[in-house]
């Protein structure tokens, strides 16, 4: 494995990129509604002035034409002017990546930062009380619908209990230099706990609701995974040898059976980081999904598109991934 | 042309027939799966019967209801178990009806998106050559969309209604019974009975449809009931956004967006229906984990 | 161990303290958008107007009764039909210090008018200054505006346009102007976390505002935040957890429970937008005057504002809102009335009763249901469809062009409040808003002769004359003008809600 399988990779992104492109393309097309006439509402509009904005957004010219100009600008990662905020579509989802981004890291370390640990042990202790509610904790988890579990938290915690904030992604107070853009890292990094701990507060919430569907696929992956490993012959033997079942566990069965949990994990962050727009509505994020959701319905192609092609890059990225710590991890299988 | 039955293609099917039922006596064995699978049959049964079990009409809104707490609550009525929603129309009811619509679109969506995913999972993972490669990019391509984003996208091409939400969802969902349907054919087009059928002469639909088929439906199975879970809960995230079922039918995800701005006071209205969809999910999901269970011979202690 | 325990006291030491001491002079409002962009001329949307209206003053603004006042003019006279001349106050700066001239006057003005003024883009507000040609630079104070035919709204429209300096602009170029703000408001930019929130602070250079809104000086409050909430709850929630200290668009449900906290309070004010129902004039069953009739006799319209809007809307029999200019007091309005409607419907040739379907867009969803509930009882069965605002436009405004629908419960926004933009729109033959295919030739005429009118009564008297026109055609079922209703904290004072939107804070104070 190695730069020639990073290549071909590589080159089976483009026929995707292309594929996803053409797909939205065409579908803008053919959704009636129009872009001036949205942005405009009921204001009262001359027709030059119409006709100037339908320039500027260069919508005067025929579809074929615009598809070959957005590719080929694409080509140089300039993706046009947004319609709706009338500036660079690069710079619009720049800003709101680093909040998708970093609810979707937090969800992803939630979610393994609870199922391994809960699956190993509801493995280990198979058939037990911890195991029975760590199945059924996971079936609610995956059964939840995000946006009914979001708003209940919200009432509950934020209402009732007024400990965590409703929505938004941070206070003012927490204003810190940015370096990451990502909130947590960002104010440890500057040493500021107060901001630290403010935009975590701000984090909880949206985090548990985004990523317990995510906790919970993983919490099985994890305990069917472990129950394998645990059944197999190495495992008898290295018991039969006398070693003690802790270490047992850590230096031979763990290995191995976080291979799934990883590798499901590394796939599921793409749909994270899609199904992020319920969340995003719900908690007031100020991240990518919910833009986009905002950009379908004011036909706001350029955006659109980008977004889309960001989407299409990082899933096939994804999986690249998740394959390669599939090798890694499990030196028997070869790319 | 075939009506010669090979010995080989018997052993095989009499093989998986015995097998597949044994796997369902495993299945059946399980009070777990089997209570959570009458609740879902129950659900069904309340699709169904509907007209008869709801107390009242699902459309019959009545201004001076609006917003009636539920029975056991101040200003409750014994009428509205459950109460009434922003019209004054009776929740239980409507969720009665409402139970319809997510069984529907369920099983509709699944059956499509299974039927056509099949097919083409066959037809890739056995014809191999160009066929399997223009699949295959199609299910990437499909995958790099965020499933939400598509579903979005496509109905504000088409427009909102049951027809609509079905096929937005089936576009994307045939790609996950496609990709375990070809893999399992990959894996099973070498075996025995299949190298056998074809040193007879069987044709390629044949030996797709009479042989693969039959042994691959395990895993379709168990993936479908997964996914039904999962279309369920979509269904109800498009209507949450706006883009559900016209009224006055009432879907559950639906009823949940309505009553969401009525969450600080009158939680009722979204309380209700958020946890029908809590129920059903979750059956489906335990019948389906059931169904693993007993279907991986890993666990057969 | 001990190290431990030491980080979590100081963590748990510094959250409870943040809250106290920062809250005091910071105002945070919680607003339903964000901000498209900072730059005041690269916009049509009203909540951007909203938020960048405190850090850009024009040259002139509305008060709370909507009556235009001098702001950033001491005065102005129209030299003739055409010429309007405008004295600039001396010593206004804006935030980076350099001072304000009628250089930069001229320039935020043609920056909004000239084609492609802007980095090659063309203003998008460039239609709301009308025929505005050219503007003159008399001297470092004094401007002169030039109109290409006469115009007797220019002042009310001016409000709408903020002044820019020249100098910034020229410095950070047209995309520099989206994030880079530098103004004559009382606040400056502090930061603008996209999505989230924008964060503004006193400027403490400024001038004074507006001489006729009292009180002068620089602005009461130290900080101001408009924190970004979409989600009606989790907006609402904020308010009453005391997290903001005024939100907009409060949903009418949610008004009990606003009032019934003892640290917020409601404040409403009458909007500019009437909601009506478009009805095709002139292909299907509403084409025929006396279905029109009837359904305006099967709608109890007070029935729904007092059960759904909580009573905080105002029935209109016309499209004026009831504060408007030429509004037409005396309007007779079809009265409640099922029978009258059934037997409107069964001369019209419909004795069992009539089955339309009326389009609407999600958010009004809930009214559209309740009409079609009531309706039921006058013979009307209305399916309700619920489709995409875009797209239904599409097929209703058509300009003139075959209309594909029956009806439409849809709203029309007046922020000038002046008839000119809501009557025409929507009622003059073919006109951009005319969702009814509406064409009567009086009308026509009416409304263009109030166009050009300069005698403010004359003027009403026009309008009034056309509305008992419309409202004997009744080409749309007129329904009501809803009350915008925020949430305010019982902390706050010295700010009232304004009906076209604004949420100006120069003046706004916490206890």
């Amino acid at each position: 494995m190695g730069l020639g399988k990073f290549i071909e990779r590589l080159l089976q992104l483009i026929p995707v990129l292309l594929g996803v492109s053409i797909i939205v393309f065409v579908m803008m097309l053919f959704t009636p509604g129009d872009p001036v006439a949205i942005m405009l509402g009921d204001q009262h509009v001359t027709e030059e002035l119409e006709n100037a904005l339908r320039h500027d957004m260069g919508l005067d010219l025929p579809p074929h034409q615009r598809f070959f100009k957005f590719l080929s600008n694409a080509l140089t990662l300039d993706f046009g002017l947004s319609y709706y905020h009338r500036q660079p579509v690069w710079d619009v989802i720049a800003s709101r990546l680093p909040a998708t981004i970093e609810l979707s890291l937090a969800a992803l370390v939630f979610a393994l930062v609870v199922s391994i640990p809960l699956g190993v042990l509801a493995a280990v202790h198979k058939n037990s009380l911890l195991d029975r509610i760590a199945t059924v904790t996971s079936l609610f988890g995956v059964s939840l619908p995000g946006f009914w579990f979001g708003i209940l938290l919200i009432i509950f915690f934020a209402v009732n209990m007024h400990w965590l904030p409703v929505a938004g992604r941070a206070g003012f107070e927490s204003e810190v230099a940015p370096i990451t853009h990502l909130l947590l890292i960002d104010s440890l990094l500057r040493g500021r706990i107060d901001a630290f701990w403010d935009a975590l507060r701000h984090l909880i919430l949206p985090t548990i609701t985004l990523g317990l569907p995510m906790a919970s696929i993983l919490t099985r992956v994890t305990r069917a995974s472990m129950l394998d490993v645990l059944n197999r012959d190495y495992i008898t033997f290295a018991e039969a040898k006398g070693l003690s079942k802790t270490k047992i566990l850590i230096k031979h069965a763990l290995k191995n059976a976080l291979i799934p949990t990883v590798t499901v994990a590394a796939i599921e962050t793409g749909s994270l980081l899609g199904g992020n727009m319920v969340v995003e509505t719900v908690f007031g994020w100020p991240g990518l999904g919910r833009l986009v959701v905002e950009s379908i319905f004011v036909r706001n192609y350029p955006l659109i598109q980008a977004a889309v092609l960001f989407y299409a890059v990082t899933y096939v990225m994804l999986n690249f991934f998740a394959d390669i710590l599939y090798t890694m991890l499990n030196p028997r299988v070869k790319l | 042309m075939t009506t010669v039955t090979y010995w080989t293609g018997d052993a095989g099917t009499a093989k998986s027939e015995t097998l597949f039922q044994r796997n369902m006596k495993l299945f059946a064995s399980s009070r777990l799966s089997m209570f959570f699978l009458f609740i879902t049959l129950g659900f069904v049964f309340m699709a169904i019967a509907a007209p008869l079990i709801a107390p009242h009409d699902p459309s019959d809104a009545d201004l001076f209801r609006r917003l009636l707490p539920p029975a056991w609550m101040d200003g409750g009525d014994w009428s509205f178990p459950l109460g009434c929603d922003a019209l004054g129309r009776d929740i239980l009811s409507r969720i009665i009806f409402g139970s319809r619509v997510s069984i529907f679109i369920g099983v509709t969506v699944i059956l499509v998106a299974t039927t056509i995913g099949v097919l083409a999972g066959l037809a890739a993972g056995y014809l191999r050559g160009w066929v399997d490669i223009v699949i295959s990019r199609l299910v990437d391509i499909l995958l790099g969309f965020p499933y939400l984003i598509f579903a979005i996208a496509l109905i504000a091409m088409t427009g909102p209604g049951l027809q609509n939400i079905v096929l937005a969802l089936a576009y994307k969902e045939w790609v996950i019974p496609c990709r375990v349907v070809r893999g399992e054919t990959l894996a099973t087009s070498g075996v025995e009975y299949v190298e056998a059928a074809r040193a007879m002469g069987a044709s390629k639909s044949d030996i797709m449809l009479r042989e693969i088929l039959p042994n691959i439906l395990s895993p379709v199975l168990v993936v479908s009931t997964v996914r039904m879970a999962h279309v369920i809960i979509l269904e109800a995230s498009l209507s949450f956004l706006g883009l559900g079922v016209q009224p006055p039918m009432a879907s559950w995800g639906s009823m949940v967006a309505d009553g969401r701005s009525f969450m600080l006071q009158e939680w009722w209205l979204s309380t209700f229906p958020g946890l029908a969809i809590l129920l059903l999910v979750l059956s489906i999901n335990v019948v389906s984990q059931g169904l693993r269970d007993a279907f991986d011979p890993r666990f057969h202690d | 161990m001990k190290r431990s325990t030491t980080l979590l006291a100081l963590v748990l030491a510094s959250a409870l303290a943040l809250p106290t001491a920062m809250q005091a002079q910071e105002l945070r409002v919680g607003f339903t958008l964000d901000a498209l962009t900072l730059d005041p001329a690269n916009h049509r949307n009203r909540e951007t107007e909203t938020i960048i209206r405190n850090m850009f003053d024009g040259l002139v603004t509305r008060d709370s009764d909507m009556n235009v006042v001098p702001e950033l003019a001491e005065s102005w006279t129209a030299i003739d039909p055409t010429t309007y001349e405008f004295k600039l106050r001396p010593g206004v700066t804006f935030h980076d210090g350099s001072p304000l001239t009628a250089a930069d006057v001229k320039f935020s003005l043609d920056r909004l008018t000239k084609e492609n003024a802007m980095g090659g883009q063309t203003s998008p507000r460039q239609s709301l200054l009308g025929p505005l040609k050219e503007v003159v630079v008399v001297d470092d104070l004094t401007v002169r505006l030039i109109l290409e035919s006469a115009w007797p709204i220019l002042p009310a429209m001016l409000p709408f346009q903020e002044l820019v300096s020249q100098a910034h602009v020229e410095a950070v170029g047209q995309e520099g102007m989206a994030e880079a703000v530098n103004g004559t408001g009382p606040f400056k930019l502090v930061e603008w976390r996209k999505g989230d929130s924008v964060i503004m602070e006193r400027f403490d250079g400024y001038y004074g505002g507006a001489t006729d809104i009292a009180p002068l000086g620089k602005a009461c409050v130290e900080r101001v935040i408009f924190k970004v909430i979409p989600e009606n709850s989790s907006r609402v929630a904020a308010l009453l957890a005391g997290d903001v200290h005024i939100i907009n668009s409060l949903p009418t449900h949610l008004v009990g429970q606003v009032e019934a906290n003892p640290d917020t309070t409601v404040m409403a004010v009458n909007g500019t937008r009437t909601s009506y129902i478009a009805l095709n004039n002139q292909t299907g069953p509403f084409a025929d005057i006396r279905v029109r009739h009837a359904l305006a006799h099967a709608v109890d319209r007070q029935l729904i504002v007092d059960k759904i809007l909580n009573g905080n809307a105002a029935l209109t029999n016309g499209i004026l809102s009831p504060d408007a200019l030429g509004k037409n007091k005396n309007l007779p309005a079809y009265e409640y009335d099922v029978d009258k409607a059934k037997a409107l419907l069964a001369e019209a040739g419909f004795p069992d009763g009539l089955e339309v379907t009326m389009d609407v867009d999600g958010a009004n969803k809930e009214i559209a249901e309740a009409i079609s509930a009531v309706a039921s009882k006058g013979g009307f069965q209305i399916n309700v469809v619920v489709g995409e605002g875009s797209m239904l436009t599409t097929r209703y405004r058509t300009k003139g062009e075959p209309i594909d629908g029956q009806m439409w419960l849809t709203s029309w926004g007046n922020g000038s409040m002046d008839p000119v933009g809501i009557f025409v729109p929507t009622h003059r033959t073919a006109d951009r808003g005319n969702s009814s295919g509406y064409s009567n030739t009086e009308v026509d005429a009416l409304l263009d002769a109030a166009n050009i009118e300069t005698d403010r009564s004359k003027r009403a008297d026009l309008y009034s004359q056309a509305e008992a026109i419309v409202n004997a055609d009744l080409p749309k079922l007129y329904l009501w003008v809803a009350q915008d209703l925020y949430g305010v904290s019982t902390k706050l004072t010295g700010w009232r809600p304004s009906p076209d939107s604004r949420i100006n804070l120069h003046d706004a104070c916490l206890k």
